[in-house]
C-alpha cells in the first residue's frame, strides 16, 4: 500500500570540500517516497546514504537542490523551523541509539513529546503504550546501562515513533546489534511497515532490505538502482495510508 | 508548556546529579568570588556600629577640644568660654593631659596620659573592660593599647620614669583607639601615632614635671551635633576641634587597608572564577556534546537547548550566591571584628541587602559570562557534528606542523592539545597570571616592615596592618584553593577534549606515559607566560595599592615563587593525566554508544 508523496527530493546535493578536494557525498539525487512505503537505502561505506538521510531529516543543509516533507520545502527553512518540523513530523533511530544516559527508558521515549508540548501525563500515557508495543513495558524505569543493545534499539524505535511521524528515518539501526538483537529489530520494522508507517533505512543488512517496499542501491553519492517490491506491497495492501498501529491511542 | 518545563528541570536535575563533581567544582569556583565580595562588603563602614555602640556606653561626646599649642593657664583660660557657647548642652573637663612616653615588656612608646576624676563623669565616661577605673597611683590603659602592650590588669609599667601599676583596661569613644590617640610631637601641630593612658587627675602634674606643661581636653555636647566644627568660633585662642563623626572616620580608616586588600581580592577572585568557571563550563559542554546533538534530532531548537543549558547555570549561580553570602558572613568576624578599641560587634547582623544583590549579581554575572559563549555555540552547532562528538581538529599552522615535528613527544602532544583549544590555553593563562599576581602582591607585603612604621624606636603589633595580614592570607588561601580548582577542571577538560586525539596517538606508538606528560605539557605551557606577566604585575598591583617607598623581597623569593607555581601546576596536573592516559585505547576510540 502506498498513498501521497511525503518525502520528495528534486536534485538533491551535498558536496564538501573545494576544487580538487571536491568530495560530492549526496550528487543531484531525485527521489519520491509515498507515504506508507518502507524504503532500505544500501550501498558501500562512504557512498552518501547516511549523508542523504541526514538531508531528509534536515540534520544537514543541502548544497543544493530542494528537499519536500508533506509537500513543504524544508532545505530553506530556519532552524527553529527545522527543529519544529523534526519532533513533530520525522522520527530518528540512529545505529548508537543515542539515549539519554540519565533519563530511563519511559523518560526518553516521552523526550520527543515534552519538546513537542504536550502534557506530561499525555506524553507519559504515550510513552507507556509505546514501550507496551516494542515489548519494553517492563523496563520502562530502567536507565540505558542496564539494558542491552537490542532493548536500547527498541527504546530509541519507540521515541521515533512518539509524535506519530510522517517519516521514520533509520541510519543503520542493526549496526551496533548482535544477531539476536538484529532479529528483534527486524521483527519491529516489519511491523512498522506493516502498519502502514512510511520509513527510509539506511542499511548494510540484507535482511531489513528483504522486508522493504524498495530498495535503492548508492553508489558513489548517486543511486545505482531503485527497485520496488511487489511483493512486499502487497502484503501491505490492507494496511490504511495513516499509522494506527502505532498511533496515539484515544 | 508544562511538558517542556518539566523537560528542562529533569534534565536540569539529572545532569546535576550525574555530573557532581563538576557542579561542585563550578559551585566552589563562584562562591568563592561571590564569599570574597561578601568578605568586601562587611568591611565596609565596619567600624560605624561600634563606634555608636562604644559611644552610647560610655556617654561619648559630640566634639572633643583642645588648645592647639596652649598649656597650663592659658590653656584653662582658652577652653573656658567653649563651656557655655550658644549650642552646647553639656560638657566634661577640661581634664589635663601630657603627652609622655610609656615603657612596658623593655619597649618605649608614646602615650597620651589623660587626668580624670575617680568619679564617673557626665560626658566621656571611658567602660572599664578589666580592673577598675583610675585612683591614685594606679593607671588605666586604653584596650587595644594595652593588647599591643601585652599589659594586664596588676602590670606594672613606666610613665616617663614614673612606676605604676596597671588597675585596669578601658574603652572610649572620645579618642581613636591606639595607634591613632593623636599623640603631640612637642612644638609641632604634628601628631605622632601613640596609644591612650588615664591617671588620677592629682598623678598627672608630677608626671609630666609641673601644671605648666599640661595641656587640657574638653568634652562638648552640642543641641545641633552637625554644627561640631563651628564650636572653635566661640574662642579667640586657637584650638583643636575633633567632632564624633571624625572620630568614627579615623576608626574607620583603621580597616582601610584590609578592606582594599579584600575588594582588590575579591576582583581577582572574580576574574579567577570566570576563567574557571569558563574551563568547567566547556568541560561540561564537550562532555554533553552529544546529549546536545541528540536533542536537536529529537526535535529541541536553538532556544530550548540554550534553556536547558542556561538553566542549569541560573541555578547553579544561585546556589553559589547562597553559600558565597553565607561563607563570607562566617568568615567575617575574622576581619570585622571591631578590635579592642571598641566594643560591641560588628558584621554578625545578617547580610544588608546590597550585599545580597551584589552576590547575586556577581554570580550570575561569573555563570552567564562563562557559560555564554559554548552554550550559544552549543545552541548554534551542527547537530551531526555533537551527534559524532567529533573533537575540534586543530588549525593547520605550517609553522606549527614544521615545529612540532622537531619536539619530543611529550612536547608535540602538548603543543597539539593547546592547538586544538587556544581559548583553553588562554583561560590557563590567566588562571596561572592571576594567581601569580596575588602572591607576588602578597610577597611583596610581607616583605615590608609591617611594625616599625610606628611609635618611634619601638616596635608593636600595629593593628590596621596586622588587620590588613589577616585580610591578604584569607584572599591569598581562597585565591589558591581556586586556582587549585581550576588547574584541575582545565586538566580535566583536556583530558575529556583530547581523549581520542590522544587515543589515536597512542595506537601510533605514544606511551601512556608520553599522553600523560604531554596532557601535563599542554597545563604548563601557558602557565609559563602567566607566572612570567604575574610576578611583575603583582608588584605593579602592590605598588598602586601602596603609595610611598616600599621594600622588595630577596630574589630568591620570586623565582621560588615562579618555580613553585610551575612545579603546583605539574603536580596538579598529572594524575588526572596519568589517569586519562591508562584508559584502554580500544574504549577511546570507541563512540561510547547509549
Amino acid at each position: 500500500m502506498t498513498g501521497a508523496t511525503v518525502l520528495a527530493a528534486r536534485s538533491l546535493s551535498r558536496h564538501y570540500g573545494r576544487d580538487g578536494g571536491l568530495v560530492r557525498a549526496v550528487d543531484e539525487i531525485d527521489l519520491d517516497v509515498p507515504a506508507g512505503q518502507s524504503v532500505a537505502i544500501m550501498g558501500p561505506s562512504g557512498c552518501g546514504k547516511s549523508t542523504l538521510l541526514h538531508l531528509l531529516g534536515g540534520l544537514q543543509r543541502p548544497t543544493h537542490g530542494e528537499i519536500r516533507l508533506a509537500g513543504n520545502r524544508i532545505d530553506t527553512m530556519s532552524e527553529r523551523a527545522l527543529a519544529r518540523l523534526r519532533r513533530d513530523h520525522v522520527g530518528f533511530v540512529f545505529q548508537a541509539f543515542h539515549l539519554m544516559d540519565e533519563l530511563t527508558a519511559v523518560e526518553n521515549v516521552e523526550l520527543a513529546a515534552l519538546l513537542a508540548g504536550r502534557s506530561p501525563r499525555r506524553a507519559r500515557r504515550r510513552a507507556v503504550y509505546l514501550l507496551e508495543r516494542v515489548g519494553l513495558a517492563d523496563r520502562a524505569g530502567r536507565l540505558p546501562s542496564e539494558l542491552s543493545g537490542g532493548q536500547r534499539q527498541r527504546v530509541a524505535i519507540a521515541r521515533a515513533l512518539s509524535n506519530e511521524p510522517l517519516v521514520v528515518l533509520a541510519d543503520e539501526p542493526t549496526g551496533n546489534l548482535d544477531s539476536a538483537a538484529t532479529v528483534e529489530v527486524l521483527r519491529l520494522f516489519d511491523e512498522l511497515r506493516a502498519a502502514g508507517q512510511t520509513l527510509v533505512v539506511v542499511t548494510h543488512d540484507a535482511r531489513i532490505a528483504a522486508v522493504a517496499d524498495r530498495m535503492i542501491s548508492m553508489r558513489d553519492g548517486a543511486f545505482a538502482d531503485d527497485s520496488r517490491f511487489v511483493g512486499n506491497a502487497a502484503t501491505t495492501a490492507t494496511a490504511t495510508d495513516s499509522p494506527t498501529v502505532f498511533g496515539w491511542e484515544g | 508548556m508544562a511538558g517542556r518545563l518539566l523537560l528542562v528541570c529533569r534534565l536540569l536535575v539529572r545532569d546535576l546529579r550525574r555530573r557532581r563533581t563538576e557542579t561542585v567544582l563550578l559551585l566552589l569556583a563562584i562562591s568563592a568570588a561571590t564569599g570574597t565580595l561578601t568578605l568586601g562588603l562587611a568591611l565596609d563602614g565596619i567600624a560605624g556600629r561600634p563606634y555608636q555602640q562604644t559611644r552610647a556606653a560610655t556617654a561619648g561626646p559630640d566634639v572633643v577640644v583642645q588648645p592647639a599649642d596652649a598649656t597650663g593657664p592659658q590653656a584653662l583660660a582658652a577652653l573656658a568660654p567653649l563651656a557655655t557657647a550658644p549650642g552646647v548642652t553639656g560638657h566634661s573637663g577640661p581634664y589635663p593631659v601630657a603627652y609622655l612616653t610609656l615603657t612596658a615588656h623593655g619597649e618605649t612608646v608614646h602615650t597620651v596620659v589623660e587626668g580624670r576624676d575617680t568619679a564617673a563623669a557626665a560626658i566621656d565616661r571611658p567602660e572599664v573592660t578589666s580592673g577598675t577605673w583610675v585612683r591614685p597611683g594606679g593607671v588605666v590603659v586604653e584596650r587595644a593599647f594595652a593588647d599591643a602592650l601585652g599589659v594586664h590588669t596588676g602590670d606594672t609599667i613606666g610613665v616617663d620614669g614614673h612606676t605604676l601599676r596597671v588597675v585596669g583596661t578601658a574603652v572610649t569613644a572620645a579618642r581613636v583607639p591606639y595607634p591613632q590617640a593623636g599623640w603631640r610631637v612637642p612644638g609641632t601641630p604634628y601628631t605622632d601615632p601613640g596609644g591612650l593612658v588615664w591617671v588620677e587627675r592629682g598623678d598627672i602634674a608630677a608626671l609630666a614635671g609641673g601644671q605648666q606643661s599640661l595641656s587640657y581636653t574638653l568634652n562638648l555636647t552640642l543641641a545641633d551635633p552637625a554644627a561640631g566644627a563651628t564650636i572653635g568660633a566661640a574662642t579667640s585662642a586657637a584650638i583643636h576641634v575633633t567632632t564624633r563623626q571624625q572620630i568614627a572616620d579615623t576608626d574607620d580608616r583603621l580597616v582601610a587597608q584590609a578592606r582594599k586588600a579584600v575588594l582588590i581580592g575579591s576582583w581577582l577572585l572574580a576574574g579567577l572564577a570566570t576563567a574557571g568557571a569558563a574551563g568547567i563550563v566547556a568541560g561540561r559542554i564537550i562532555g554533553r556534546r552529544r546529549r546536545l546533538g541528540l536533542l536537536k534530532a529529537v526535535g529541541a531548537g536553538p532556544g530550548m537547548i540554550a534553556a536547558v543549558q542556561l538553566a542549569e547555570y541560573l541555578v547553579i549561580g544561585l546556589a553559589a550566591a547562597g553559600i558565597g553570602l553565607a561563607a563570607g558572613r562566617l568568615a567575617a568576624p575574622v576581619l570585622t571584628g571591631p578590635g579592642a578599641g571598641l566594643i560591641g560587634s560588628a558584621g554578625t547582623h545578617p547580610p544588608a541587602p546590597r550585599t545580597v544583590l551584589a552576590a547575586l549579581v556577581l554570580a550570575l554575572v561569573i555563570a552567564g559570562a562563562a557559560a555564554l559563549s559554548p552554550v550559544v555555540r552549543a545552541a548554534t552547532t551542527d547537530t551531526m557534528h555533537a551527534l559524532a562528538d567529533a573533537a575540534t581538529p586543530p588549525l593547520r599552522r605550517r609553522w606549527r606542523v614544521r615545529l612540532s615535528r622537531r619536539l619530543p613527544v611529550a612536547l608535540l602532544i602538548g603543543v597539539r592539545i593547546n592547538a586544538r583549544r587556544p581559548q583553553r590555553a588562554r583561560l590557563a593563562m590567566v588562571n596561572t597570571l592571576i594567581i601569580t599576581t596575588t602572591l607576588a602582591a602578597a610577597l611583596m607585603f610581607q616583605a615590608q616592615d609591617r611594625k616599625a612604621r610606628f611609635l618611634g624606636p619601638s616596635e608593636l603589633p600595629d593593628p590596621e596592618n596586622e588587620r590588613t595580614y589577616r585580610a591578604i592570607l584569607i584572599v591569598t588561601f581562597v585565591l589558591c584553593a581556586l586556582a587549585l580548582v581550576n588547574a584541575i577542571a582545565n586538566t580535566w577538560t583536556a583530558v575529556l577534549d583530547s581523549r581520542r586525539p590522544l587515543a589515536v596517538a597512542r595506537t601510533l606508538g605514544a606511551t601512556p606515559g608520553q599522553a600523560a606528560a604531554g596532557l601535563a605539557v599542554a597545563q604548563l605551557l601557558p602557565a609559563i607566560p602567566g607566572v612570567a606577566l604575574g610576578i611583575p604585575a603583582g608588584i605593579l598591583l602592590f605598588r598602586i595599592a601602596t603609595p610611598g617607598d616600599v621594600r622588595y623581597p630577596p630574589s630568591a623569593w620570586w623565582l621560588a615563587t615562579a618555580l613553585g607555581v610551575l612545579f603546583a601546576i605539574a603536580a596538579l596536573t598529572v594524575v588526572p593525566a596519568m589517569t586519562a592516559a591508562r584508559r584502554p585505547v580500544a574504549d577511546a576510540l570507541r563512540s561510547a554508544p547509549s
